[in-house]
């Protein structure tokens, strides 16, 4: 019983490696060259395309990234993602302001701060693992009660998760006598992000100063591209696989070995971590961090951008998140701007901005459920699937 | 008296006020293909899910292997050995085949969380491994397509191969086949037949099948069991079964036994 | 249907940790309102009756949700918003076309016309978005109508935004103001009202469901939708018809809002969907009677968290609700009246 089909060669053909390359190299160029591209064209940085909001989408790949990892590869709804971005910024907060200012003389781990600030002030790069595996237990004590409910309900649970967390960091500045988080003040100013390891070649600082977006830009893009790699190397292991089979059909899964709770559990913590690791770095960012940042409509975003861009293709995500991120901060506004002042109008499309945003999401799902770069297996298996519904029609192929 | 794979004893499973299972008694000798059979609603297809741990019983035991195994969770008992194919094909239609087969070997498979990121060599040498089991087995059931396509590409006989081959991935001691020649004709369960003696031959292991087709039920296993309405009511040899009252009466009902004469 | 894979426990109930611990919960909760009204029996009662009657309007809420999700299983996340815009409606109705402002017998006029347009007004934008939009994902894996559902709450939600403004406007309520005196307890006329049309609303729907061949329609879609259609039923019309009836709740429940809370505000939606979806499922998703029972429990229990002496105070109040989402669908995902069923695979 040999193969029969017309099976293509097991040597991938020259023109299917620089295909199968050609995806990742033009986002790592194109990645790299953006403040370039961008501080040198005055259309782009004034209006159309600035540094800050290219760094918030950098900021948004990475939550979308790890999302990606819990909605896209594991299949699990999670509608609250916006716990492990908090819990991500206010350990940044604590752990690099004087937050903590009753710890007098100061703990300095290489930190950016004066040496005589009080508090507890650590470095950027250290607080940054510390940040990621706080949220990855959070990511762990949300899902061992709730993963094995169904989807419907899971998405609410951790809707109710995602709610419960900002207000009690909202109530936080008095918790039975205890401030956990400052409440509605926030906590401000955190120190900068320090860069002593590399500052030594004289390539960048020795801190990160507030204006220079650039550099910010380089670390966050780092960030990013480290997870790109954790993703896809997660993705095509026996992890991403185990998450694939529990996505499709979680029962199938479980009598093929898979053990369902543990593997869930993994897709939380280490889209958790992503979370966490986004947080910190727009803590530090930002220059501290404010409860108000911390809403439903976070999660929600960054669910759309997983769904818009495409459900587990990493470069979908990639793109969504920048799409999305940009039409958020910039696109509205200035496309608003652009319409007024070419026809004379006075709308403010920042007013539309949901409406928007809501038609998008119901004609996506109607009509393009996969997204704009769906992962190669969807579109594959749909292509065939609409080839079979036509059989019997009049369109069906010859 | 031959080692028992499995002994389960007086299962009991109840869904409410409907018995579907009756206080019934089953093992499986080391090496052997056995079959289940019964008309429909008897109960095979809850007494599987027992068996994989889909179900826990009302009451009663199961061993196998010498394990305990009732009750616990199904990735549990497929770790110890115990694979299944799905009278439905419940394949992972979005992954490829050979993918399918080798989510089966994640039990035999170490490579933890860091390895796989930072890609080590042991990891990445497992994989390879891996995917070269993979494509063994798929080439040992005789899946005509390409283990690179999705499964749901595949042809509907290229999935039931999958599927087996997917659960030889498990490196079971014990093979569950739910009514594995569905949708076959006559020709093609022929090969199934022998299909089914290869794999306990060349893999060492021991078949339990669910099946309607009475052909390769007779054609292929050592000892029938029949279940009507969650009971057992006769179990023995093809020829025994085939000329006993009670198993003629419970699929072709009363009239049937009294026209008979053997 | 389901996806879990929890082994199914098949026989009777069995005493194990969730059940002990979702019970011994309920004993706490119960200790704790009895420990309230020690303290301060006249305030505990006071905010204990409020609570029942921001329970009703939760109800309300609540079966437009049960009833959508009793019979194609989606959360519909635009209910809450839907309601927004009913309650939008209902004021601009009373205030500006008919021009009531005080409680006199036009105003009252004014109300019961308002009434029933206010939940045709949100019956019909229900059928239309569901014809529209979740028609075409009956087959699709639920995260699509669910984000569907999503991207309508923000169209509804901006809706609001333009027709109300992004600032709560105050409504006067064209109810008698003041209220029943028992004791040292007031319990305002509006509430009353509220209340009293909750149970003969719940009790007209029971009727449908129950007693017509819409209603058996609707039960059969639920359990399974291809042998309704198989047997004749028109699933579709069906469905729309189900959402036709949520969307006349969330109409009712919109002009009391209005009536009772005078204000009406563009993101009233989601906290009280949110606050309603709970209660639809503590009382048991799909059971009309739990969620009604479900809504004044709620209500109960956040009046109680939020003016009891010993609750913690409104500050908390989401925070409480959504604690008791999360511990219901641990420990009791079929809520107080619905029944663990059992899947057979």
């Amino acid at each position: 019983m040999a193969a029969v089909t017309a099976a293509p060669a097991k040597a991938t053909p020259p023109r299917r490696l620089i295909g199968k390359y050609l995806q990742p190299a033009a986002f790592l160029i194109v990645g790299l060259l953006v403040p370039t591209i961008v501080t040198n064209v005055p259309a782009f940085e004034d209006r159309w395309l600035p540094l800050t909001t290219m760094v918030l989408c950098a900021i948004f790949v990475l939550f979308t990234l790890g999302l990606n990892i819990v909605v896209g590869y594991a299949g699990l709804l999670d509608l609250g993602y916006v716990a492990f971005f908090l819990f991500g910024a206010y350990t940044a907060a604590w752990l690099m302001s004087d937050f903590f200012f009753q710890i007098d003389p100061g703990i300095h781990i290489w930190s950016a701060a004066v040496p005589t600030a009080p508090g507890i002030n650590i470095s950027f790069w250290i607080v940054l693992p510390i940040a990621a595996l706080v949220a990855a237990i959070a990511g762990v004590i949300i899902g061992a009660p709730t993963l094995r409910l169904k989807s419907d309900y899971l998405a609410l649970v951790t809707l109710g998760f995602g709610e419960i967390l900002p207000q009690v960091f909202r109530n936080g500045e008095s918790i039975k006598g205890f401030n956990l988080s400052n409440g509605t003040k926030g906590i401000a100013p955190v120190n900068a992000l320090d860069m002593y390891w590399l500052s030594w070649t004289g390539i960048v600082d020795d801190k990160i100063n507030v204006f220079d977006y650039t550099t910010r830009y380089y670390v966050i893009f780092a960030l990013c591209l480290l997870f790109v790699l954790v993703s896809i190397r997660l993705r095509d292991g026996k992890l991403g696989r185990a998450w694939l089979a529990i996505r499709e059909d979680e029962l199938a899964a479980s009598l093929m070995g898979v053990p369902l709770m543990r593997t869930k559990l993994w897709a939380y913590g280490v889209g958790a971590a992503a979370g966490g690791i986004g947080g910190a770095f727009y803590c530090v960012s930002l220059g501290g961090v404010n409860v108000d940042t911390f809403n439903f409509q976070f999660s929600v975003i960054v669910l759309c951008m997983v769904i818009l861009g495409g459900m587990a293709n990493v470069y979908g995500c990639i793109l969504g998140a920048v799409i999305l991120t940009w039409v958020n901060y910039t696109g509205m506004k200035e496309i608003g701007n652009a319409i007024n002042n070419t026809f004379g109008t006075t709308i403010e499309m920042p007013h539309y901005q949901f409406l928007i945003f809501g038609f998008v999401l119901v004609l996506m799902m109607l009509f393009r459920r996969d997204g704009i770069l769906p992962a190669a297996r969807q579109k594959q298996s749909r292509a065939v699937d609409e080839q079979i519904e036509k059989i019997g029609t009049e369109e069906a192929p010859a | 008296m031959t080692e028992l794979l499995l002994d389960a004893n007086q299962i009991r499973v109840e869904f409410g006020g409907l018995v579907a299972v009756n206080d019934v008694d089953f093992t499986i000798p080391v090496g052997s293909i056995v079959a289940l059979i019964g008309p429909n609603g008897a109960g095979k297809t809850t007494f599987f899910n027992v068996l994989t741990g889909l179900y826990k019983p009302t009451a009663g035991t199961v061993m196998f292997d010498g394990k305990a195994v009732a009750g616990r969770a199904p990735h549990q008992i497929a770790a110890l050995g115990l694979a299944r194919t799905f009278q439905n094909i419940r394949l992972f239609g979005t992954m490829t085949a050979a993918e399918n087969v080798m989510v089966a070997m994640h039990p035999h498979l170490k490579g933890g969380l860091w390895q796989t990121i930072i890609g080590t060599p042991g990891q990445r040498r497992e994989e390879h491994e891996a995917r070269d089991t993979a494509r063994e087995l798929i080439e040992f059931c005789g899946v005509r397509g390409d283990s690179d396509e999705f499964a749901k590409n595949l042809s509907y006989g290229d999935q039931r191969r999958l599927e087996v081959a997917r659960a030889l991935a498990l490196r079971p001691k014990l093979l569950l086949l739910d009514e594995p020649t569905a949708g076959m004709n006559p020709q093609e369960s022929d090969d199934f037949i022998a299909f089914v003696r290869r794999v306990r031959d060349e893999k060492k292991l021991t078949v339990l099948l669910i099946e309607h087709d009475m052909k390769v039920v007779m054609g292929v296993s050592e000892r029938i069991t029949v279940l009507e309405y969650g009971s057992k009511i006769a179990e023995g040899t093809g020829d025994e079964i085939r000329t006993n009252e009670r198993v003629v009466e419970a699929y072709l009902g009363k009239a049937a036994t009294q026209g008979a004469s053997t | 249907m389901s996806s879990t894979t929890q082994a199914v426990r098949a026989g009777g109930r069995e005493w194990n940790a969730t059940n002990i611990t979702g019970s011994a919960l309920l004993v706490l909760v119960a200790a704790w309102v009895l420990w309230n009204f020690i303290d301060a029996p006249t305030q505990t009662l006071q905010v204990m009756i409020l609570g029942l009657c921001n329970g009703a309007l939760y109800a309300l809420i609540a079966l437009g949700y049960t009833l959508v999700y009793g019979i194609i299983e989606l959360i519909n996340f635009a209910h809450g918003d839907l309601f927004m815009l009913g309650s939008i409606f209902a004021a601009v109705m009373i205030a500006d076309v008919f021009g009531q402002e005080t409680s006199n017998p036009a105003g009252w006029l004014a109300f019961a016309i308002t009434f029933p347009l206010a939940m045709a007004f949100c019956g019909s934008i229900n059928v239309a978005v569901d014809q529209l939009a979740y028609r075409r994902l009956r087959k699709a894996p639920k995260l699509a109508p669910l984000i569907t559902a999503v991207g309508v709450s923000f169209i509804f939600q901006n809706i609001g935004i333009l027709w109300n403004g992004s600032a709560p406007k105050s409504r006067n309520s064209v109810l008698p103001s003041g209220g029943l005196n028992i004791g040292a307890i007031s319990i305002p006329w509006t509430y009353l009202f509220t209340l009293a049309i909750t149970v003969p609303l719940l009790m007209l729907l029971t009727w449908i469901v129950q007693k017509t061949r819409q209603g058996k329609a609707m039960r059969a879609t639920a359990q399974d939708p291809d042998a309704s259609r198989l047997m004749g039923i028109n699933t579709n019309r069906t469905i729309a018809f189900t959402f036709a009836l949520g969307g006349a709740m969330a109409g009712a429940a919109a002009i009391m809002y209005v009536q009772t809370n005078g204000t009406t505000r563009y993101d009233a939606g989601f906290q009280l969907g949110l606050i309603a979806f709970t209660a639809a499922v503590l009382g048991g998703v799909g059971n009309l009677t739990g969620a009604v029972l479900g809504g004044l429990l709620i209500g109960l229990i956040q009046g109680l968290n939020d003016g009891a002496p010993h609750g913690l105070g409104q500050e908390w109040s989401q925070s409480v609700v959504f604690t008791i989402l999360i511990l219901l669908m641990v420990f009791r995902p079929a809520g107080i009246l619905g029944s663990q069923t059992m899947e057979k695979v």
